[in-house]
């Protein structure tokens, strides 16, 4: 295996492991700080939660058809969708990194495992008290995960890369979130406080996934590789269609909310919100050739 | 349980998903026994699409612990276990 001759992780990335957890250190934040400025109540008919491009049935004629009370309940339904993907998406990345701590990684890796599981940490306290606190309710996980094999060093480089897609969309609606003024100050907070941490994961994320990919794939057969890149086109459209989901529509009083996904998933508009939340992710993948085609959207 | 369809609606509507979701071979000829998951006839990542599809068949959500990878092995068992309770 080519992993035997040449370090799986790149003097490059330990660098930049390094200078990042220094970053941590000077910039460690405090969930319960943030939150002390939080009102006890919010009315969702009265704000914004969530920018108005990024609302799921935005560009549809069911969205048209709702009142602008309406909509401000569905911009809240949306965050509260957004920040439980959020809390079942770190939960699962924070159990893979405690397995992961102290194993074959050079010692700048660990160290800045340590700080991306306190992160992730903060940031499922600050998910999971505005949900609890203001809906009520985190919304349930719909992902299941079956035993299967892995060719060497495959289930390492899929749990980067799951993470990768996973940050990369979620750091997309944190930028256009973070960056409209018309927003609850509360959800503006909460997603420029996520977008801090995580441009520091995505760049480690990047690196370790390049490494991972240009280390073990050369050992890997046309089969496996194969089936790995069909894997993640599904997976990036897996989680995408989280995104589109039937249980906020259920709590607007929508009928048939399943329906009402599918017209979402089906429209231009969110064809156009899907290319716009991938784009640096598809460029990510196929740039460095762990993609050979764009995945379909 | 507010499902409006009867035990032959409902798995002839599970093994037409399942033939317009797979690409695998058997998916077409796919029998009411047949392994899905131990033939590899259905992914995880295309379970989690069959769940929003049994709640909309079903009538309700599915319980985060109702989840359980047995539950899915075939569309005999999907049906014993989100239709029957069994």
């Amino acid at each position: 295996m080519s992993s035997q001759s040449k370090p799986l992780i790149g003097e490059a990335s330990l660098t930049l492991a390094g200078k990042l957890s220094g970053i941590s250190v000077a910039n460690r934040g405090n969930p319960y700080a943030a939150m002390e400025s939080w009102p006890q109540q919010l009315e969702p008919t009265e704000a914004w939660h969530t920018s108005l491009p990024l609302i799921s049935l935005a560009g549809t004629p069911d969205f048209d058809s709702l009142s602008e009370a309406d909509r401000k309940r569905m911009s809240f339904y949306e965050a509260v969708n957004f920040y439980s993907l959020n809390i079942h998406g770190e939960r699962s990345l924070m159990e893979s990194i405690a397995h992961r701590l102290y194993r074959k990684w050079p010692a700048p890796v660990s160290d800045y495992l340590h700080h991306f599981l306190a992160e992730e940490n903060n940031h499922m306290t600050l998910f999971g008290s505005f949900c609890l606190r203001y809906a009520g309710k985190i919304y349930p996980d719909r992902h299941m995960n079956f035993p299967r094999t892995y060719a060497p060093g495959e289930e390492d480089f899929l749990f980067f890369a799951h993470t990768l897609i996973f940050e990369e969309i979620v750091d997309y609606y944190n930028y256009v979130n973070a960056n409209d003024a018309t927003l609850h100050p509360v959800s503006r907070e909460i997603n420029r406080l996520h977008r801090f941490d995580e441009a520091r994961h995505l760049a480690f994320g990047r690196k370790i996934a390049a490494d991972l990919f240009q280390a073990y794939s050369p050992s890997w057969s046309p089969e496996t590789l194969s089936a790995l890149r069909e894997h993640l086109a599904n997976f990036i459209l897996v989680t995408l269609r989280e995104y589109v989901n039937p249980d906020i529509y259920r709590d607007l009083g929508l009928a048939d909310p399943y329906a009402v996904a599918e017209r979402a998933w089906q429209s231009p508009s969110g064809l156009e919100r899907r290319q716009k939340a991938t784009s640096k992710l598809r460029h990510f993948l196929i740039s460095n050739g762990i993609l050979l085609e764009e995945p379909p959207l | 349980m507010s499902t409006s369809f009867n035990e032959q609606e409902i798995k002839t509507k599970l093994r037409a998903w399942v033939a317009a979701k797979s690409k695998h071979p058997e998916a077409a000829q796919l029998t009411d026994e047949t392994p899905i998951l131990e033939r590899r006839i259905l992914s995880s990542l295309q379970v989690m699409d069959l769940i929003l599809h049994l709640e909309q068949l079903r009538g309700t959500p599915l319980q985060p612990d109702e989840l359980q990878p047995g539950t899915f092995s075939s569309v005999n068992r999907i049906y014993e276990y989100f239709f029957q309770g069994k």
